[in-house]
């Protein structure tokens, strides 16, 4: 019998991160702007979508990535809206990765695409460690997790390009302090954007469907 | 809680490698892992070792070393997270909080950006073979 040391170095993560940067390349190539909307289940991911969806239509050609373990409740509220939606189911995994993504892209037609709104799946830690090869990644908290579900989390508002606190209106009635949530992003991530919405409040959710056509405007001019 | 695929790609990978060069048993998997990671070390290796069960794997040692965060900041620094003032900070309960807040530039103070941390390496393996193997310049 020998012993041997075999050095390996393989890096479990980066395996994912080419193929995001490949669904990146394509989607640059199409010049579709992509947005991976996170956030704890209950946070409000699927009304925000569904409310960008329905200023947004008219005026650009849209297609969603519905992540879920299962997916098909998601997908059926877009597809009201008469949007193309692929649902990702994705089983036992708590997270998309850019592999479903990737297939997903498959079934999209991009030339026919300008914004792609992807769901991932409610959950405030496992989508951290799993890029897609979005243009954007935001992170969907609502005062309802209670104000101190940001410091609990810290990586997936630090490493965020945008961040929504969402259903503002019921602050009081569950005892948050909106503002407070706000301070705590910013101590972890001080260039972050917040957005605090309500979808009684027609103005916040302005903001933020001002924020994806930014980008929209942005990737055209690629 | 995705430890149980990555267990699986780990496994994978490792008895790919292990097969490759001829092994008749895996005696240990080495791993680094970032510490702002989301993975458990812990339950990995209970999906890897429930994943190995009747393999060449079986019996593996399950190694986990945990690698510091590196930082860059537009001052030009770069560097680790200090992982010893870390350690004797009372005030942060959370270990990963410790980090994120940890991650300003020693040198002029400010947003320094996380270049490393969230690593996870199948750093090597440990294999026996038979007497006659010829293997590649990795021997021991």
């Amino acid at each position: 019998m020998l012993m041997h040391v075999i050095h390996m170095g393989h890096d479990v993560y980066k395996a994912n991160d080419k193929i995001a940067e490949k669904n990146r390349k394509k989607l640059d190539k199409h010049q579709v702007f992509s947005v991976n909307i996170m956030g704890a289940i209950g946070s409000g991911k699927t009304t925000l979508i569904e409310e960008a969806i329905r200023q947004l239509k008219d005026k650009y050609k849209i297609a969603v990535i519905a992540g879920d373990v299962i997916a098909e409740m998601d997908s059926s509220r877009f597809r009201k809206l008469e949007v193309p939606t692929i649902p990702v189911n994705t089983g036992k995994e708590c997270h998309l990765d850019a592999k479903l993504v990737e297939k997903a892209l498959g079934e999209i037609d991009l030339d026919n695409t300008e914004l792609l709104l992807i769901e991932n799946v409610g959950n405030l830690i496992c989508p951290v460690d799993f890029k897609l090869g979005e243009h954007l990644r935001v992170v969907v908290v609502s005062v309802t997790e209670g104000d101190d579900i940001i410091l609990k989390h810290p990586m997936i508002f630090k490493t965020a390009e945008l961040a929504i606190i969402n259903k503002i209106d019921i602050a009081d009635a569950v005892n948050v302090d909106a503002e407070k949530m706000r301070e705590d992003i910013l101590s972890l991530n001080p260039n972050v954007p917040v957005i605090l919405t309500s979808k009684h409040d027609w103005e916040s959710l302005e903001t933020w469907i001002d924020f994806i056509e930014l980008g929209v405007k942005k990737a055209q001019k690629r | 809680m995705h430890e149980f695929s990555i267990a699986c790609e780990i496994f994978e990978q490792v008895l790919a490698t292990a097969k490759a060069h001829g092994a008749t048993e895996v005696k240990s998997v080495t791993l680094q892992m970032g510490r702002l990671s989301h993975t458990n070390p812990e339950q990995l290796s209970f999906c890897f070792k429930a994943i190995a069960e009747d393999s060449i794997a079986e019996n593996s040692d399950f190694l986990v070393e945990m690698l510091a965060p590196s930082l860059e900041c537009e001052c030009g620094y770069e560097g680790t997270v200090n992982e010893k003032q870390i350690r004797e900070s009372d005030t942060l309960t959370s270990e990963l909080l410790a980090y994120v807040a940890a991650i300003e530039c020693p040198i002029c103070g400010g947003q320094a950006r996380i270049v490393g941390g969230r690593d996870l390496i199948i750093k090597s393996i440990e294999i026996e073979t038979e007497e006659d193997q010829t293997t590649d310049s990795n021997n021991n």
